[in-house]
Formats: structure tokens, sequence, C-alpha cells
């Protein structure tokens, strides 16, 4: 898949912008500020109807405009679709592929692959939870329709409990209260047999990238280790149970209640889930080097890629957001080996980068040429 | 700002839902170029509407009388009865021709982040109707959404110990959307095929 055309209106520091990519290789040179990352931004917003750099809607919309407005063209072998998001700074957003409005938000990101290498994907590995089940979330949102569902329902759920806990606190009416733990048990059990499912499916495909980044040193292991309440430890897919999964967590909210009314908030679940790496036994967020971490980082970057790419029979549009500074020479050639032909995008402020040979564009003062 | 007579236009057309302020100007500046009949029979209209239409005594639908045509209609099943968040929804599901009992309009779903709660939805008319019209059966039709789901759940919860059977649609209606987006096929295998909750 490749983009052939973007144009933005009131994106960030965007006034107005209309861009036509080559299909292969494009390198936007430009300074800090710029707006170089403004665009893969746009583009990552337009696949999946999100910031990748986790920034809120009301964030995105330029100074002076009242919305921000994204349009752009997805070429498959297929035919090509057209895209475009509408940001009021009040409001609601609105989306529409090829004039339509989709069914469901999640079967955008489940269509338009993209894969984005950021500056701070170390944090993948040595960041709190919450940015590896984004990621988790995020590669699950872009394999299946389902899985984001299942997300957003989720969070959406999650909010609501979260609300009733926070304005009633004790004074809550029990059975209101009763019917979102119910409903938060439910989508909790679907999101989890979900994760595992994928963690399952990511870890061959995490060792082999990791292997190539590393040089195969020493085994890669990746677990999700459930938020029920009780026992903390690694799950997969042959130990888990979706009844089992739901009755501890229904044990542990009834068991929580009293202290929840107290905290006003949802204090087990999905949303406190840690998504596990160990390099050779040692866990990787405590136990390993910044180089250790980093190779796993761009491991999981490249799972990512390759699980797409298999997953839609063709490679998804890669961003490469100033991370050649980032990574060593040894792994910016594993990176660029295994890239297979598909579109890339990257941003630098040298002229002279090395790794990539594409067209160049000038990006200044928020104008591309 | 425009003059003042055309500006107070835009800005009542404005507070409509889903007209934003682009659209309302574009409506207004419409209405400056119709005919002047077409312009009065459209005010007497929107004027006769809030005269003459008010809300069922029973169900909470639309009427322009004290019940309204569905409630007053002998053939109809009071035992059953299909609870829906808006008056809207009742047209869309009487068109898939499915149903034969009675309705009742909840006016919205909980959701504690907009503050709605079971005391602001017609919760407490709905159980009085149980014993008053010998309800057996209530089918939770609230929207296939996380709110609607809720609603549905509350509804069992608390009508199920007074010895009424609750049923919500069968699946197989986008989760997400309104009703008003389910076709009509859809919407009436998910009638037929309801089950219990
Ligand atoms: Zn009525």
């Amino acid at each position: 898949m490749w983009l052939t055309w973007l144009e933005l209106d009131g994106w960030r520091n965007y006034t107005t912008l209309s861009w036509q990519p080559d299909p292969g290789v494009n390198v936007l040179v430009g300074s800090n500020g710029a707006g170089k990352t403004s665009i893969l931004e746009a583009i990552g917003y337009l696949s999946a109807i999100r910031s990748f750099r986790g920034t809120g809607d009301e964030g995105l919309v330029g100074v002076g405009t009242d919305r921000a407005v994204i349009r752009g063209g997805f070429a498959k072998a297929a035919g090509e679709s057209r895209v475009e998001v509408e940001i009021p700074r009040r409001g609601r957003r609105r989306v529409l592929v090829n004039g339509k409005r989709p069914p469901r938000l999640a079967t955008v990101a489940a269509q338009f692959p993209v894969v984005a290498f950021l500056p701070d994907d170390l944090e993948l590995v040595k960041g709190s939870g919450s940015i590896r089940r984004g990621f988790l979330d995020d590669l699950g949102s872009r394999l299946s329709p389902g899985y984001g569902a299942t997300v957003g329902e989720y969070e959406a759920v999650l909010r609501q409990r979260n609300a009733l806990l926070r304005q009633d606190g004790p004074a809550v009416d029990l059975v209101a209260l009763q019917v979102w733990d119910e409903r938060l048990v439910a989508m909790a059990s679907t999101l989890w047999a979900e994760r595992v499912e994928l963690i399952d499916r990511l870890a061959p495909v995490l060792g082999a990238a990791h292997d190539k980044v590393a040089g195969g040193t020493a085994t890669l292991a990746v677990g999700l280790d459930p938020a029920w309440g009780d026992r903390r430890d690694v799950v997969d897919a042959v130990s888990f149970d979706t009844g089992d999964a739901a009755e501890r967590l229904a044990g542990a909210l009834i068991e929580r209640r009293r202290r929840e009314l107290e905290q006003r908030t949802t204090t087990v679940g999905p949303h406190r889930d840690e998504v596990r790496l160990a390099l050779a036994g040692r866990p990787l967020r405590t136990e390993a080097s910044q180089g250790e971490q980093r190779s796993v980082a761009v491991g999981l970057r490249l799972a990512s890629y390759r699980m797409l790419a298999e997953h839609h029979g063709h490679a998804p549009i890669l961003l490469l957001d100033d991370v050649f500074s980032e990574l060593d020479v040894l792994r910016t050639a594993a990176v660029m080996e295994l890239l297979p032909q598909g579109q890339v995008l990257v941003t630098t402020t040298r002229h002279d980068e090395q790794h990539v040979v594409g067209r160049s564009w000038e990006v200044v003062a928020a104008t591309v040429s | 700002m425009f003059e003042p007579p055309l500006q107070r236009v835009i800005d009542e057309l404005a507070r409509l839902p889903g007209i934003g302020l682009k659209t309302a100007q574009r409506l207004a500046f419409h209405l400056l170029h119709v005919e002047e009949a077409d312009a009065v029979r459209l005010g007497e209209s929107i004027i006769e509407l809030r005269r003459l239409v008010s809300l069922c005594g029973r169900c909470f639908n639309v009427t322009a009388e004290q019940e309204c045509t569905i409630c007053r209609d002998l053939r109809r099943d009071p035992a059953i009865v299909c609870v829906v968040e808006r008056a809207q929804d009742i047209a869309v599901i009487e068109r898939t021709g499915e149903f034969d009992g009675r309705y009742h309009v909840l006016g919205g779903a909980l959701s504690p982040i907009e503050g709605i709660r079971p005391d602001q939805l017609r919760v407490r008319e709905l159980v009085a109707r149980i014993d008053d019209e010998g309800i057996k059966e209530v089918v939770a039709a609230t929207n296939p959404t996380v709110e609607g789901d809720a609603t549905a759940l509350y509804l069992a919860r608390l009508l199920k110990p007074l010895g009424v059977t609750v049923t919500r649609l069968a699946s197989g209606l986008p989760v997400g959307g309104d009703l008003d987006y389910a076709d009509e096929i859809t919407l009436g295998r998910a009638l037929a095929g309801r089950r219990e909750l």
C-alpha cells in the first residue's frame, strides 16, 4: 500500500499543504520544528484515527483555526481509497472513507497498514506498562477490526465505570454499579483473549526479528501478565481460559468494592496489564543494558511490520521519524535489510543521510518542496 | 454579524442538533429567497408541532392525543413491551413489522459520563406499568452501544425480581451504532432472535 496524495488544512503548524509523495522512498529533510514529524503524524492519524504521539484531538488543531483537516489517498492493487478526517476544535470528529462514514472506526485501522519507528521507541521497553499495552493494542487493531472494537468497548465501559465511581463514591446505586461491573468483566475477558492470542502470534516473529537485529545472542520472551486481581503471572494461549479470567476479575471487583468506592477508580482489569519482555530470563525493563533494550524496541517495530505485511499480502507504509540518529550503524543496516519494496517516508535533519536513497523533499516552515 | 432578523434565524437554526454555523447560514440565506407562503407554512408547522403534539401518557411516544395510536390499538399485545431510548426508534421497529406489543420510551441510556442515572430516565414509569398492564416480557431495544447494553442489563436486574422476562435483540446489529442505521431486515431478524438477559 502507498500514500498517493496528502492534503492538510489547519493541522498542527500547517496552514495548508498539498503533497504527492513517491511510491518508493521519500526523504523529508528539514531542521527541527520545520514540520517533518507533523506530516508523518498526519499519515499515521489518517490510517488509524489517532495520533501516534498520543496527542488528544484538541492539541492537533492549528493556532488560529477552528478545525484540522487531513485528506489522503491510500493506493492498493485493488484501487485507491480516499480517507478524510475533520477535527473541529470543539465537537465531534468526522471520518469519511470513500465519502462514506465507516460503520465503525475500528474498520479503518484494520484496512490501512502503517508502521512508525519513532525517536522515543526505547520507551517501548523502558517505559511504563501503558506504552507496551498501547503498542500491543495498536498492532492488534491494525490486524483485525474485532480487536480494535474490543479495545474501544473496554475503554468506553471503563470510562463509564470510573465516572460512576468518581461522581457517586460510597453513595453509588449498587444495581448500576453491578451492571457496569458485569460489562467490564465481559469486555475484559474478551480483550484478554485477544491480547493473549496476539502475543502468541507475535512471539516467534519478534524472536526472529530480534535475532536479526541483535545477532541472535540471547532468547527473547514475551508474555501477558493480566491484572485480574490476584496472583500476577504470565499467561499463554494454552493456559488462558476466558471463563476463568472473567471469574477472577468478577471476584476481584467484589473483593475490592469497598476500596474502589473510596478511591473512586477501577483498580483491576486489562488497563493495568503488563506486557512482559525478558532476555535470557532477565526482565528487560529493569535488568538490561540500553543497547539490549534498543535492539528489542527495534525488534518490536520490525515484527509489527512483518506481521502486517504478511496479513495484508503487501508492504505497509513505513514511517521512520528521525530514527537514524538513535540507531547505530549495525541496527540500521538490519532495519534497512528487512525492508521489502514498500513506500517509506523518512525524516532527517541531515542532508547527507547515508542510509537511504530516495526522493528528497525540503521541509521549511511547514511547506514541502 | 448579519442584519438582526437574519442573524436571529441563523442563531436559532444553529441551536438545532447536527447543524453547524455554516449550515445555519446557508439555510437562513435559502429561507431569505423562498416564497413568502412557503416560509409561513414552515413557521406554522413548527408552531403547530409544539401546540398539537405531546407525549403519550403511557409510553411517551409522540402523539396528538392523550395516548398514542399504538397504545390505543386493541389488537396489540399489552403483555409485551419494547423499550427504546428515543421516540424516533419506535418508527424504526414498526417498519420491521415483527413486533405487535407496545412501547416504552426511556428518554436516553445510562451514561455516568454525561450524568445520566436511572432516575433521569423513565425507569420508574416503566416499573409502574408492569403491574398496571400485566407486562410479562420487556424487550430491551436500546441502541447496541456500551451505554445501551448497560441500560438493557440494568432493566434486567431491576425487572427480573418482579417476574418479568427481559430480552435483548439478537446480535447482528452493528455494535456502536444507532438503531437508525440498522436496516429493516437486520433489525427484523434481531427482533425475532431476541434472547433473555
Ligand atoms: Zn403510547
